[in-house]
């Protein structure tokens, strides 16, 4: 008797359990909310707070302007979306499109995990795209003359100055344009505000990550025609020579210290709003975190070149592309997505909506010149100061495999030339981050012989 | 129908089979499947995107030169090693002590305890985030505090330690604020710690004090005696949590290891080696170093552990 119950008990555990796990599989099952005849197209991005409305409200109008595409868009705020969309890949079910912003398009367009945009869509269509973009938004997307990327923002550095703060410690007018990095060194100088021996706030103070910048307007080129990379260029060693002159100054500690939290997080830790410097670098995206009722303290300058010498870009660039992972689903409602965001294709008008909601530089002239998007300029002149300037000569990361890699050891180059007080010459710190670039870069290529 | 003759034990064999099978399952395919496979690829140039190729022990000769250099893997080995030096002997003393207080019976002891436990609850994303203010040099809470007491303010999470450059007396840097923020979480190890404190027959205090020890005498051969195996516990604990260090890393600086590479611990250095520069064969490498290096250190504590851990025989009676 006893047997037979436990034997019952036995087989009904097993029953019951998968029973519960099924009416749970129901219960929370994805509500599918794709219409009927239309094809899906997942779309990944990182977009959070009051950009993710925005985001969102692309996707509805899209998916309202569709008869045959439907996009689904997830957002995954952070700074992993790379790691899981490489993941998602890897295991065989990527997103149809994903946007990303970090320099990764050769390393995965190297490893065939990027369907180039000339497998979706027909050649002359690519090669209108290619002219309707600007420079730079065209070279961050393509790799070995390839198109991988579709940009869809570009992201400009340029200094940001505080007028009434210039205004009060040099006695003078802020110019309304900088002649030379001469000029911004003694405008530097001049805002200095001390409580006793402390510091309180600069005038200036060189980020190390913007050697990338500086070391472009110097006259410098990160990558040569040969593709290999050269951070040890002259003009490069100058400019961290020249920021290295502030650590001089000041000393290395001091930098340090006072450089804790800047420019990393949003709203009023802006360093320019709370009063610690007059003058920042940093991207359009700052405009929107200085409040209407003190936009008339703040101006732009373009990063100026040291006095005597030609200007040898007018900025470093890098953007939000559109990626198709290869062994996607959807590559076709993934393109015409891509379009309608970044308005190609008869879209601009959309896109100038889009842009001016989200406060974006768009990739192209045309899109610019719409009227919607010269109305927002209008009204936000800090702004329309960024978007003159990505018409010009802005040069992008260099689009090789291993640039992340670049992208580190040229920052920790100029950390150390920075915050240490011996750190060795500007020249040797570079020449060992190309060191490390160059063999990471042959390894990378010796795979390729192999492939 | 089963069988009368079979033995009971091996009637039930499928069943017993049957029952482990979810857990040998996830055993094999999740756990022994890539530990097996990371030794093959630690041997490979591979990217998981396509297939693994035989380079023999190129990784391994990288992985030496780095060391030679101080540089990449080598620069994260020091970091950690620095790490875990500190962090791990700081964290047992602290929750020794606490613990022994917290064990003196007092008023409010109970909200005492819960308060000195209360930080190892927290999560590490949020205490690493408030430690970021904290230890702010400029307006941080910690560097007043120093100011109050006359000493001079740190740079903590902006001082540059290299390989090399570990900072001088009473200058603190990166790497000393990563080893504070681990004490103060040693909740877990004090609470171990109390628990075996009330364990500790009160005869062996009783005749420590007939023959005159004092109160640090009868802490040093009584108290810290009785306490050894968990310490030993916790050490090794202890030591394989400072190796495996990465959340607050990774928070602190960002993902980046930065200041130039000061907080680059070694589970920082691999996740950047495999997810940023997809190199595998080169962080399986690495996994399986620093999987034969806590080994070695694991089995060196317990090889020394039978000159000072001291294991309870029966008292009798």
């Amino acid at each position: 008797m006893h047997s037979s119950i436990r034997s019952w008990f036995m087989m009904a555990v097993p029953v019951l359990l998968v029973g519960s796990l099924a009416v749970l599989a129901w219960i929370v099952r994805p509500h599918s909310e794709l219409p009927a005849g239309r094809e899906e197209v997942v779309f990944w991005h990182f977009w959070g707070g009051t950009d993710r409305a925005v985001v969102e409200g692309i996707v509805e109008r899209f998916n309202e302007s569709q008869e045959q595409y439907f996009v689904r868009a997830v957002a995954m705020p952070g700074n992993n979306l790379d790691m899981k969309m490489f993941l998602a890949v890897t295991g065989g079910d990527p997103p149809d499109l994903i946007n990303q912003d970090d320099p990764i398009v050769a390393d995965w367009a190297h490893r065939d995990a990027l369907m180039p945009l000339d497998e979706i869509a027909p050649a002359d269509e690519i090669e209108q795209l290619e002219s309707w973009l600007f420079p730079a938004a065209r070279q961050l997307g393509s790799y070995r003359g390839r198109l991988y990327g579709l940009c869809n923002g570009l992201d400009i550095r340029a200094l940001y100055y505080n007028r009434t703060v210039i205004g009060q410690r040099t006695g003078r007018r802020a110019p309304l344009q900088l002649e030379s990095i001469e000029q911004l060194d003694k405008l530097a100088a001049a805002c200095v505000l001390r409580e006793g021996d402390k510091l309180t706030s600069l005038g200036y103070l060189p980020d190390p990550r913007r050697l990338w910048a500086w070391g472009v307007v110097f006259g410098g080129r990160f990558i040569n025609s040969e593709g290999e990379v050269t951070p040890d260029d002259p003009a490069i060693v100058r400019a961290l020579e020249w920021m290295t002159r502030y650590r001089d100054k000041w000393g290395a500690d001091t930098l340090a210290a006072f450089r804790q939290g800047d420019q990393s997080l949003p709203g009023k830790t802006f360093p320019l709003l709370a009063g610690r410097y007059a003058i920042v670098m940093d991207g359009q995206w700052r405009v929107r975190d200085i409040p209407a009722d003190r936009s008339g303290e703040f101006g732009v300058w373009q990063l100026p070149a040291p006095a005597g010498r030609e200007r040898g870009a007018d900025g470093w660039v890098n953007g939000n592309l559109f990626l198709v992972p290869r062994g996607c689903r959807s590559p076709r409602g993934a393109w015409e997505f891509m379009k309608f965001w970044s308005g190609f294709g008869g879209h601009e008008a959309e896109a100038a909506r889009t842009c001016s909601q989200g406060g974006w530089i768009p990739p192209s002239q045309q899109v610019v010149d719409q009227p919607r998007f010269q109305q927002y300029l209008r009204q936000n002149p800090l702004f329309a100061r960024f978007v003159e300037l990505a018409a010009g000569e802005q040069v992008p990361t260099p689009v090789i495999p291993a640039a992340r890699m670049y992208y580190r050891e040229v920052n920790r180059a100029a950390e150390r030339a920075l915050y240490t007080d011996n750190p060795g010459n500007a020249a040797s710190l570079l020449e060992e981050a190309a060191e490390k670039v160059r063999r990471q870069m042959e390894r990378v290529g010796s795979r390729e012989e192999t492939r | 129908m089963p069988d009368p003759g079979q033995p009971r034990s091996r009637r039930k064999l499928p069943a017993g089979w049957l029952f482990i099978s979810p857990w040998l399952v996830g055993l094999l395919l999740l756990f022994a499947y890539p530990f097996f496979a990371s030794l093959y690829w630690s041997f490979c140039r591979y990217d998981l995107l396509s297939s693994p190729e035989w380079i023999g022990t190129e990784h391994y000769r990288r992985i030496a030169t780095e060391i030679w250099n101080g540089d990449g893997f080598g620069n994260a080995l020091w970091n950690t090693l620095y790490y875990a030096a500190f962090s791990v002997p700081l964290s047992i003393i602290t929750a020794v002590l606490l613990a022994v207080m917290l064990s003196w019976r007092i008023r409010g002891q109970a909200i005492f305890r819960t308060l000195f436990f209360l930080p190892s609850i927290i999560p590490l994303v949020a205490s690493s985030i408030l430690w970021l203010w904290l230890l702010d040099p400029q307006s941080g809470l910690v560097n007043h505090l120093l100011g109050w007491l006359g000493l001079p303010p740190q740079l903590w999470f902006q001082g540059v330690q290299q390989a090399g450059h570990p900072g001088t007396f009473l200058e603190f840097g990166s790497k000393d604020a990563l080893v504070l923020m681990s004490v103060w979480g040693v909740g877990n190890f004090m609470l171990i710690y109390l628990a075996a404190l009330g364990d500790i027959p009160p005869q062996l205090y009783e005749a420590a004090a007939l023959d005159g020890a004092g109160r640090c005498r009868r802490f040093w051969h009584v108290t810290l005696p009785m306490l050894s195996p968990l310490i030993l516990f916790n050490l090794v604990l202890g030591l394989i949590k400072s190796f495996q260090a990465f959340t607050q890393v990774y928070l602190v600086s960002e993902g980046t290891g930065e200041p130039v590479g000061s907080t680059l611990l070694l589970s920082l250095h691999l996740f950047l080696a495999a997810f940023q520069d997809l190199e595998m064969g080169y962080t399986s490498a690495m996994a399986w170093l620093l999987f034969i290096v806590l080994f070695i250190t694991t089995a060196l504590l317990f090889r020394s552990s039978r000159h000072w851990v001291h294991y309870r025989t029966s008292l009798g009676g």
